[in-house]
């Protein structure tokens, strides 16, 4: 048997499955949710079928093969270039007539084609039926494999379909079009060959040619103005759906094209007048588990740190390890660390609601729903997605905004997506709200998730206000079918936040606190026995006049907010190290804290500004790293993290010199 | 008329897309060409969004581009 692996491309609509079916054939833990545009970048896998070694590629989901959008030039190039042996088109079976239509683009490809009917079970349960005899003949005998990626059923028949169908090769064509285009294709085809010997699929680029294809045009520049007077791509996807209307007519029986379960549930979810206040509604209700639920978890946590720091303590002088070794381990990693695990009950039972939200089918209403308060600041409502993903992770938020369409809208949703309150942010706000604010502490953490949201509608305002784009309003996605939300599919998505949390506070945050005991510790002339004489202590000093108008003139804040950039959790495992305090997220921890704080006449005003500050200024160099890649731009991404921080210490110094007129 | 005119709960036909090509081609690629027929299943007041069956899915549609999305009505029960 030959050694090459065969590459498998996962070809298919948005939201099919393709990622789900990935994982199963891989192993891999990739993130699937229930809305288009979950996966936005090409993933590579490996797995094989009786020896024979697979490469497997999972791409982002196409409608179509056209040359306009970038997935869509993506995925093209991926499949045309870069060597894809067999096309395995993932197609919703319960949705059969729209996913035909890029079916039928990748037959006249004229590489080997595998369908794989996923979603097989819905169409059970709908009570529909698809002939899987007559299919396949109208589709040019390719390989037609029913599975269902979640329950992981059909995937051998399906590797064995890709490895014999590999060997076979591909099928001649498909789709007879009109008599008239057939005889344009064939004259097209016989100019091309006289002119480009090595054209691989005549017949193909013929066709684009026809549909004035950029590409093509521009790859294969023939003179046609004898055979063609005007642009057949309309023609061309007519004839194609004419086509797939009679493959749906022969094959698919008991035809439900109403969801109605769906359709019921969105009467109200996108009701014209009540769909806004019920999406502000899930989200307080999200926010409400988040800080309720974790904090009721969060006490088993801090009694465990606790144990373990002082055992920690009582172990290291037990067995006789240097003072200066204890403190680091103890005051340094222990409190800065530890600290930050404490509030991990919080982000997980924030990532578990999110993950309900994004598998349920909710999501891609949320873009309908606030398409026209985003409409008033030149955005579609397209754009709102990466915002509430943004409650999660500014990341994955920023990647996300690839699924819009223009580059003017992916900039301006970059630049307002960060201002949106993340994951990162949560430790902060419990923190300093429970310290400062007492009984009122959720209301004042929900006031910042708001503030967020607004300052963020609020720049592209007035972004839109300085460069006036016609409103475009073009939004336009598919919703979906609403689901219950799968546990699998739950527990992997809340697993690797999880993972990754824990891998944050194992490698930025324990680096940072080290690095921070170290700038407290020592000075130019060795030790430091006077933390206010440290390294820290004098950077922090340096900024501090800048700080004092918006009540932050501490060099301990300082220092802290500088940490904080490395991730935003930093500013509270800075605290811990910087105040020297064991256990920050207990009782015990934050009256210290908030004792030491009050000595220095820091208020709960101070600490208001503090947490808008946190809230506005740039999340994390991940963020920063990830905005340089998106948008391919440091003078962007430099300036952006600049306007950020501008934006955090107007806004702090706002609240805290408006606040004391008051307070 | 125009799917900014046409009612909840009503069958149509599109007769003509009146866009971009740029729009027409992404309506195209989910669906919505030349005479498909589409149901209205919802749609907010003010120039605002539609939402319709089209294909046996759901697609949610700015004004803008329902604006330029012209039908024709179907007679009742026309599948």
């Amino acid at each position: 048997m030959e050694n090459r692996p065969i590459t498998l491309g996962f070809v298919g609509n948005p939201n099919c499955g393709k990622t789900t079916l990935f994982n199963a054939f891989t192993g891999a833990n990739l993130k699937v949710a229930n809305w288009p545009g979950v996966t936005v970048e090409r993933v590579e896998g490996e797995t094989s079928y009786r020896g024979q070694k697979l490469k497997l590629i999972d791409l982002p989901g196409i409608y179509s093969l056209t040359s306009y959008s970038i997935e869509e030039k993506v995925s093209r190039r991926c499949i045309m270039e870069e060597d894809v042996d067999v096309i395995i088109n993932v197609v919703d079976a319960s949705n059969l007539e729209r996913n035909l239509y890029l079916t039928m683009q990748l037959l006249e490809l004229n590489k080997p084609v595998i369908l794989a009917l996923n979603m097989m079970d819905i169409v059970k349960d709908r009570g529909m039926e698809i002939d899987l005899h007559r299919l396949p003949e109208l589709l040019g005998h390719i390989p037609v494999v029913p599975v269902s990626a979640r329950k992981r059923t059909g995937l051998e028949v399906l590797l064995h379909a890709a490895v014999h169908h590999y060997e076979e090769g591909p099928h001649g064509k498909v789709i007879t079009y009109s008599r008239g285009l057939e005889a344009k294709i064939e004259k097209i085809q016989v100019v091309l060959q006289a002119r480009y010997k090595d054209v691989e699929n005549p017949r193909w680029t013929a066709i684009k040619l026809l549909e004035y294809d950029e590409e093509v045009s521009e790859k294969y520049p023939v003179d046609l103005t004898s055979i063609i007077d005007q642009n057949y791509e309309k023609q061309i996807i007519n004839e194609k759906y004419d086509y797939i209307e009679a493959v749906i007519e022969e094959c698919l029986f008991n035809q439900k094209s109403k969801a109605v379960k769906t359709e019921k549930i969105d009467r109200y979810l996108t009701h014209p007048v009540l769909g806004v206040p019920i999406f502000l509604l899930i989200m307080a209700l999200v926010f409400f588990l988040t800080f309720t639920v974790g904090d009721f978890l969060k006490g088993y946590f801090e009694v465990a740190l606790d144990v373990l720091s002082s055992g920690a303590n009582t172990l290291l002088h037990s067995i006789g390890v240097s003072g200066w070794l204890i403190s680091l381990v103890v005051d340094g990693v222990i409190a800065g660390v530890g600290g930050i695990l404490t509030f991990l009950p919080n982000i997980f039972i924030l990532f578990l609601a999110l993950a309900f939200l994004e598998d349920s089918g909710y999501m891609a209403r949320v873009a309908y729903v606030m398409n026209e308060i985003m409409g008033k600041v030149g955005l579609s409502g397209k754009a709102f997605l990466p915002m509430v993903l943004g409650f999660g992770c500014t990341v994955p938020a920023v990647m996300a905004t690839r699924s819009l369409e223009s580059i003017r809208d992916r900039r301006r949703a970059i630049l307002i997506t960060p201002f949106m309150s993340c994951s990162a942010r949560l430790p902060i706000y419990v923190l300093f709200a429970d310290m400062f604010f007492g009984n009122y502490a959720m209301l004042a953490a929900y006031s910042l998730y708001i503030i967020g949201v607004l300052v963020a509608i609020l720049i592209a305002f007035i972004v839109e206000k300085l460069h006036p784009s016609k409103n475009e309003n073009a939004l336009l996605i598919e919703l979906p079918e609403y689901k219950s939300p799968n546990a699998r599919t739950i527990a992997i998505y809340v697993w690797e936040k999880v993972k990754d949390y824990l891998t944050k506070a194992g490698t930025i945050i324990f680096i940072a606190s080290i690095v921070l005991w170290f700038l407290l510790n020592y000075n130019i002339h060795g030790v430091a026995g006077d933390v206010s004489l440290s390294f820290g202590a004098s950077i922090g000093k340096l900024l501090t006049p800048l700080l004092v108008p918006a009540g932050l003139g501490m060099w301990q804040i300082a220092v802290a907010l500088i940490c904080g950039l490395s991730a935003k959790e930093v500013v509270v495992s800075s605290f811990s190290v910087l105040f020297a305090i064991n256990n920050i997220n207990s009782a015990a921890g934050m009256a210290e804290l908030s004792g030491l704080l009050g000595q220095a006449g820091f208020t709960s005003l101070n600490a208001y500004a503090l947490m808008i500050f946190c809230l506005l200024y740039s999340p994390c160099v991940a963020t920063i790293g990830t905005i340089k890649k998106e948008t391919n731009s440091w003078k962007f991404t430099l300036g952006m993290v600049l306007f950020q921080l501008a934006v955090a210490w107007v806004g702090a110094v706002l609240v805290y010199q408006i606040g004391s007129l008051f307070v | 008329m125009y799917l900014c005119e046409g009612e909840t709960g009503k069958a149509y036909q599109v007769a003509e897309l009146e866009i971009t090509p740029q729009i027409t081609r992404r309506l195209e690629a989910l669906g919505v060409n030349e005479g498909t027929k589409i149901e209205i299943l919802n749609h907010k007041r003010n120039r605002g969004a539609f939402i319709i069956r089209v294909r046996g899915t759901r697609l949610a549609i700015g004004r803008r581009i329902a604006d330029g999305i012209a039908i024709k009505e179907v007679p009742e029960d026309g599948k």
